[in-house]
């Protein structure tokens, strides 16, 4: 079974995902960013969703230091968001994110299908 | 953001059904128990934001609010949260959001409620499918 790593501060979009999720990956949650890029490399990680609101270091930061650093720089990176303006996709996907999931989560195969594409490639 | 058609009095049942579909009613009354245990801080995190004219804080808990609330059901207090951060992402200051905190604090108690009945609804209904 592959390993997800959910980097995600709300509580219930933590406990939607493990519903989702958690019959077909091994789930690592962190709820900051600083704890997350403290803690993916030991994590056995094969792809990471990635909350852009975060508290403190924002998601997109997040993005930018696992590209900093040569141990996580070739992870997949969904971005989960609440931003589904026009544009925000192509600004998500130009900034270095694999992919982008809306929220709230209405159809768990987008999400799903999405992980098992990023997961084949590599 | 209005309420769209088929979320009567501003609330989405079908939000909740689909909440029963990805984990059952086990997760449809952990995530209600979840929000209902984050009220709490929403509110000292807004009215806290209000009083010290933090637009920053207060546009980051209306957009976590929002999204919360739409994958719940609650569309009227989602709509209300996304005002509120569409207001402050465009320049609008602490002071102008006040009555969208003073409103989204009203509808938070509302919607928890609302959760609660229409959770138990969806239980009981799922109970019987079972029982037939």
């Amino acid at each position: 079974m592959r390993t997800i790593a959910v980097v995600e501060d709300n509580a219930d979009n933590r406990l939607l995902l493990d519903a989702i999720l958690g019959s077909r990956y091994r789930l690592v949650e962190f709820e900051s960013g600083s704890e997350a890029l403290a803690g993916l490399t030991s994590s056995g990680a094969a792809l990471v969703l990635l909350d852009i609101s975060l508290p403190g270091m924002d998601g997109t930061e997040v993005l930018r230091r696992m590209r900093d650093d040569p141990a996580l720089r070739a992870l997949p990176v969904i971005a989960l968001t609440a931003h589904a303006m026009t544009g925000d996709r192509e600004r998500y996907l130009a900034a270095g994110f694999d992919e982008y999931v809306t929220k709230p989560i209405l159809d768990e195969a987008i999400l799903i299908e999405a992980i098992e594409r990023l997961l084949r490639r590599d | 953001m209005a309420p769209e058609e088929g979320e009567a009095d501003g609330y989405d049942v079908s939000a909740l059904e689909r909440l029963v579909r990805f984990g059952g009613v086990k997760l449809l009354h952990g995530m209600v128990d979840v929000f209902e245990e984050s009220v709490p801080s929403r509110v000292e995190a807004l009215r806290s934001a209000l009083a010290a004219g933090d637009a920053a804080t207060l546009q980051r808990t209306f957009h976590s609010l929002k999204s919360s609330a739409a994958q719940l059901g609650a569309m009227r207090l989602s709509a209300m949260s996304r005002e509120g951060e569409t207001l402050l992402a465009g320049g609008g200051s602490a002071h102008e959001a006040a009555p969208l905190v003073n409103a989204v604090e009203g509808e938070l108690e509302r919607s928890l409620g609302w959760m609660r009945s229409a959770g138990e609804a969806l239980k009981e209904s799922h109970e019987d499918d079972r029982g037939r």
